[in-house]
């Protein structure tokens, strides 16, 4: 046990650089998905057929691929076309990863608005993207915000699978710290431990979040 | 003010509109009534392109509109509609779903929207209302600042799609009362509602449909006296 605590303290600055890196990888990742999601749902309820087709097809290829994969496809075969670091490699990868389940998010919450929401705002004369900017989407993005809390939460753990494209982040760090001390159980710990830490930040910011939206309306 | 030649619409298979033809003169108070199913919120929804015809015409203020080269959201600004189950906008202040449209569509400065706006509160008698949520008010409340958020708009006339269907029948009197000093205001409305006392009361012109078609149209003092239409007789004698 002592060396346990042992490892865990003299790791200490090490890990912290890779959970900075994990923090990078989900941050930037995340907020490319938001865009991808939104854009991607607001094809959808368009209702335009061939947009709506490209949605299926961008959601159905994603959701029916493991994540290595993904990661993998794009490190290797980016490669091809343009060179890309590692970690651009890997934020894309996480982004049009998140971005599909995050686009199945709005979409859920765009349709779930009531349809005499879109009718009432047309009966004053609003145009369809101005009633979906002002009436539709503040009351759908409020109801994404719980569904979306637990897509981040993925997508934080989701991070460490670009470990196997040489990224240094907490995984990949464990990885080699196992291997080199033979220490596998206390190194995987330690790397649980630091994602439960991260997960618990994340968890207490989106309550706060939901808290405020709930008494600012 | 609006003019409806041969209207025919179809849900699939199911031809709700056969053939209606409606003329509605400027300060006119037309009520419509009818069994369910028998059209009259469809014919409604058809004179703000809520519902698209299938054949027909509509013409307002005597131009035809054709939905495929007329952007409909012009013609929507002059013709208000109050829906059943109000439509209010519930992430917006009451105020604020007033001044919505007169500041986003028609581009109205925000302060003058208030004013204005604040004025029609106090005429719906709700003067005191304009910062709370929509969540907080009674049902007749919020068809009370439904009303004032379409007449906002200065729409040259108002459909009615059941505006008191949804509210408890002590609620019913309040929205019906704004509507009747909007009618001595001389606005002109189109009114689809099962309160025979207001249609007695406030229009001029009572419209019966029945199985998608006007069976009969009058005064409302020949028509509740005297209906001749077979089943206008029956629906009158089950509602009266």
């Amino acid at each position: 046990m002592t060396s346990f605590f042992e490892n865990l303290l003299s790791t200490f600055p090490a890990f912290m650089e890779a959970a900075w890196m994990t923090l990078r990888l989900t941050g930037v990742s995340l907020v490319l998905a938001l865009v991808i999601g939104l854009i991607f749902a607001l094809m959808k309820v368009t209702g335009v057929r061939w947009l709506g087709v490209i949605y299926n097809g961008y959601v159905g290829i994603i959701r029916g691929t493991p994540l290595i994969v993904q990661i993998m496809w794009l490190y290797f075969g980016i490669t091809h076309i343009v060179v890309l670091s590692a970690f651009w490699a890997g934020t894309i990868a996480l982004a049009i990863h998140s971005g599909a389940y995050i686009a199945e998010i709005f979409r859920g919450c765009i349709q779930s608005v009531d349809k005499g929401q879109m009718e009432a705002a047309e009966s004053l004369g609003m145009k369809r993207a101005l009633a979906m900017r002002r009436i539709i989407l503040p009351q759908a993005l409020k109801r994404a915000i719980p569904p979306l809390g637990n897509q981040f939460i993925i997508g934080l753990k989701d991070s460490s699978l670009v470990a196997f494209i040489g990224i240094t982040e907490i995984f990949s760090l464990s990885m080699d710290n196992a291997a080199v001390t033979f220490k596998q159980l206390e190194f995987y710990t330690i790397a649980g431990l630091y994602y439960l830490a991260m997960v618990a930040i994340v968890t207490f910011v989106l309550s706060r979040v939901e808290n405020r939206m709930d008494t600012a309306k | 003010m609006i003019k409806v030649e041969q209207l025919h619409k179809y849900f699939g298979d199911l031809h709700v509109l056969k053939g209606v033809d409606l003329e509605v003169a400027p300060q006119e108070v037309v009520v419509m009534i009818g069994a369910s199913g028998s059209g009259k919120s469809t014919l409604l929804r058809c004179l703000n392109f809520l519902e698209m015809k299938n054949e027909g015409r509509i013409l307002i203020d005597g131009k035809e509109v054709d939905p495929a080269t007329t952007p409909l959201n012009k013609v929507r600004e002059h013709v208000g509609m109050v829906f059943q189950h109000f439509n209010l906008f519930p992430h917006m202040t009451v105020l604020e779903n007033v001044i919505e449209a007169p500041v986003h569509v028609k581009k109205i400065p925000r302060a003058e929207a208030i004013e204005r706006g604040r004025e029609l509160l106090e005429k719906v008698g709700l003067g005191d209302k304009g910062d709370v949520y929509p969540e907080k008010l009674s049902g007749g409340q919020k068809q009370r600042v439904a009303i004032a958020r379409a007449l906002a708009m200065e729409p040259s006339v108002m459909l009615f799609d059941e505006p008191t269907s949804a509210l408890d029948p002590e609620l019913v009197g309040e929205v019906l009362e704004v509507m009747k000093s909007l009618a001595a205001d001389g606005m002109t409305m189109v009114v689809v509602t099962h309160e025979m006392g207001f249609a007695r009361e406030v229009a001029d012109r009572v419209v019966f449909l029945d199985n998608g078609q006007i069976a009969e149209q009058g005064d409302p003092e020949t028509f509740f006296s005297n209906p001749q239409h077979p089943k206008a007789q029956q629906f009158l004698s089950r509602v009266l």
